[in-house]
């Protein structure tokens, strides 16, 4: 099963997909509207919004589990090896 | 084509990961690497030649589970999924799963700060899916207008405090599957408008 390599969501159907091109390693959600995938930066802001709206925690905890989770993504391993 | 060794590593991979979240479950994560390779019928030196580190095989259980679970709930939010469908979804993960959810909620403290951040990482794949739910039938008018995060706080709180006080609620049998019911219709009749 295909797996966002920058959020880690499963991709099983078009939709899933940026611009419905399953052959993208990324999700919808990763792309930008002209179909590239989001920064770091970016997808980390998105993270840590996306945790702070479905749980309510605090920012600054919801960046540091943001973070660690993106650690063991592909799209971001290597980045955060080098910071 | 998998060499048979390499079919016996996976295999002995496995059984540790399995032998670990039982131990882990009934004692806690205080238990021993040495008491669980005993038990997975294994020597220590085993165990660290499958994992790096305790660090790398809690990561993997906790792995495993996030992936049952995303994969029950990702199908959720496209579909015409009621809030009381994703109510009993979660209320099975957690039914199967009750003794390990129980120590992992108790015992969060004792654990690497990065497999808490994975615990709490998957708790918000369920709240997202839920929320989507929530949103859907509050647009329709059938729930109240709150905060998604509180509702999927609410509903935590109250699990979380019935396995807290399994002893009280049901010292003889597992606490989720006697109270699943009441449980989930107590909630719905709250947020229902």
């Amino acid at each position: 099963m295909k797996v966002c390599i920058a959020c880690g969501m499963p991709m099983e159907k078009k939709s899933d997909f940026p611009q419905g091109d399953e052959q993208k390693e990324y999700c919808v959600y990763c792309a930008r509207p002209d179909g590239t995938m989001r920064s770091f930066e970016e997808a980390k802001a998105g993270m840590t919004k996306f945790i702070m709206e479905s749980q309510g925690f605090d920012e600054s905890a919801a960046e540091k589990i943001a973070v660690s989770s993106m650690k063991k993504l592909p799209a971001w391993k290597n980045q955060l090896r080098e910071e | 084509m998998k060499s048979k060794r390499q079919i016996q590593k996976e295999n002995t991979r496995q059984k540790i990961i399995d032998t670990a979240y039982q131990i882990y479950a009934i004692e806690g994560f205080s238990a021993s690497t040495a008491r669980i390779a005993k038990e997975a019928g294994v020597s220590h030196g085993t165990v660290f030649a499958h994992f790096k580190s305790l660090n790398d095989l809690l990561e993997c259980i906790i792995g495993e589970f996030q992936i049952r679970l995303a994969s029950e709930f990702h199908d959720m939010g496209e579909s015409s999924a009621s809030v009381s469908d994703f109510l009993d979804a979660h209320l099975k993960i957690l039914m199967d799963h009750e003794e390990f959810y129980l120590r992992l909620i108790t015992e969060r403290s004792l654990l690497p700060e990065e497999v808490q951040y994975m615990y709490a990482d998957n708790q918000s794949t369920i709240a997202h899916h839920f929320n989507l739910l929530l949103s859907r039938e509050m647009k329709t008018g059938t729930v109240k207008e709150i905060p998604v995060h509180m509702l999927f706080n609410t509903w935590l709180g109250m699990i979380h405090y019935y396995l807290w006080n399994k002893d009280f609620f049901s010292p003889d049998e597992p606490v989720l599957a006697r109270y699943a019911g009441e449980l989930k219709h107590t909630f719905i009749s709250l947020i229902t408008k």
